[in-house]
């Protein structure tokens, strides 16, 4: 998901960075079609803080959005958790001192730089079962989402979701906060307005504790915060249709719903003016929603 | 152009000597070429185990252990109060939660199988083996499991046979018993 950025014309008006919360609860298709605002998802699994930074850091290399929209969940992640996860994050972004960073950042003590240079080294003992599809995927992959937003129409009712145990220690780390830090400071620098939100994901559990530490910060750098856990009524979240896992994340029915909610907020509130009418642009969203339709429909039917 | 094809043939004579010469990488690998989520116990050095390892807790003659298969024990314990699977963002498989009125079991899987990935006390209605409930002084604790233990915020861990089984203690009274597997801690 992460390279498929690097198809895009660059000039959106907003950019979702994240983990999942971001890449399954918002739909940039919706986004375009009632507010005719272009945004892009850069979200992958578990994407740690560090990861957003960077890839947000990459991302301003090729162009200058309004809005930035940071899901805030990665700030309970101090240190690097998984490779498989740290892969999905970077082998998609393309060569920079950003995906060097990334990595040096990211890198659990059993992992090898080299290894990032040359993936194919990591996986070298598969090269006896390569078939022709591998070789297809190493230069060519379809596309899986749309402008980042990853699709599920599926229908799980959210039931029996636990609650939160009580922890020893509340506190976000320090690490976690440096990354903030400087997601906040890079914004500044470049004009660019950081938005910063808790997506309507009920599991995993979000502590008042941790609620109390993102409005505090919020406030003390004059940053806007949406807790949509707070807005499920507001966008008419029902989690027993809207949900296709039982409230991690958000079918297609409840991502438009989410995604209306919060194109009138950055229409309204953040003043984004809509940019229907560029000839450029509508085309490449013709082209785009017909394909977001036609993915609609495939899964409709095979339900 | 003579240059770029000289780059592309000194590209692909580096990757081939490289594969060819066994890389000396890891071998860890899912069917997708991704890293396996053996991430878990194998790596960690512990390798999942389907005997009664480390400290064990047991309800109603079901002894429930740490990284030991999940199925038989989760048939034991007959049919939960509630149950809640959360799906990996990264599609690793499901972690499990079953709610027994005082107590939650979790799983994890690794390699197409569930294994007990931890046990939380949900009210003082029950104990460990060595007597501990809920809501009990930490002074209970150390009598019955020894000061033998790391502390982390108020956290009283004790390890045994690559388990850990903790005690949050707030305001000198236990709040959190759980029983829990290292096989899913960062490395």
């Amino acid at each position: 998901m992460i390279a498929e950025y690097y198809d895009e014309k660059k000039d959106h008006d907003v950019i979702f960075i994240g983990d999942c919360e971001v890449y399954e609860n918002f739909t940039p298709a919706l986004l375009w079609e009632e507010y005719g605002i272009n945004s892009y998802i850069r979200g992958s699994a578990q994407q740690l803080i560090w990861q957003s930074y960077y890839l947000l850091e990459d991302t301003l290399r090729y162009e200058t959005p309004d809005v930035v929209v940071f899901n805030i969940l990665s700030m309970k992640y101090n240190e690097p958790q998984k490779e498989a996860y740290n892969r999905m994050s970077i082998d998609g972004m393309r060569w920079s001192m950003s995906k060097v960073k990334n990595i040096q950042a990211s890198m659990l003590s059993s992992e090898n730089f080299l290894d990032y240079v040359f993936p194919i080294l990591r996986y070298h003992s598969r090269i006896t079962e390569l078939t022709a599809d591998d070789f297809k995927y190493l230069f060519y992959r379809d596309k899986v989402s749309f402008n980042g937003y990853y699709m599920r129409v599926d229908v799980k009712p959210a039931l029996n979701v636990p609650e939160g145990r009580p922890l020893a220690d509340y506190r976000f780390g320090e690490t976690a906060y440096e990354y903030l830090d400087k997601i906040t400071a890079l914004c500044k620098e470049k004009g660019v307005e950081l938005i910063l939100i808790k997506a309507p994901s009920l599991y995993p559990y979000w502590y008042d504790e941790w609620e109390e530490q993102m409005e505090e910060y919020a406030k003390a750098n004059g940053l806007r915060y949406i807790n949509f856990l707070e807005l499920t009524e507001e966008c008419g979240l029902d989690f027993m249709t809207d949900t296709y896992d039982a409230g991690l994340h958000l079918n297609l029915s409840g991502a438009q719903k989410v995604t209306h909610w919060f194109g009138r907020y950055l229409a309204e509130e953040c003043g984004l003016v809509s940019r229907r009418g560029e000839e450029e642009l509508e085309r490449a969203w013709e082209e785009k929603l017909a394909s977001y339709y036609a993915e609609i429909k495939r899964q409709k039917e095979q339900e | 152009m003579r240059k770029k094809y000289l780059i592309l043939f000194g590209t692909v004579a580096c990757t081939a000597a490289m594969l060819f010469a066994g890389c000396g990488g890891k071998e860890n690998e899912g069917e997708n070429g991704q890293p396996t989520p053996t991430t878990a116990a194998e790596q960690n050095g512990n390798k999942t185990n389907t005997g009664e390892k480390g400290y064990l807790f047991k309800y109603n003659g079901v002894t429930v252990g740490i990284d030991m298969e999940a199925a038989p024990i989760i048939e034991a314990l007959g049919e939960a109060d509630s149950y809640y699977e959360a799906p990996s963002c990264a599609f690793e498989g499901m972690d499990k939660m079953y709610t027994y009125g005082s107590f939650e079991v979790d799983t994890y899987e690794q390699n197409g199988k569930d294994y007990i990935s931890s046990v939380v006390f949900k009210d003082d209605m029950i104990a460990t083996p060595e007597g501990v409930s809920l809501f009990m002084k930490k002074e209970d604790v150390t009598k019955a499991y020894g000061d033998t233990y790391t502390e982390e915020h108020g956290m009283l861990i004790y390890e045994k046979d690559g388990m850990k089984l903790k005690f949050l203690i707030e305001d000198d009274e236990v709040k959190l018993i759980e029983y829990a597997t290292t096989a899913l801690d960062v490395q």
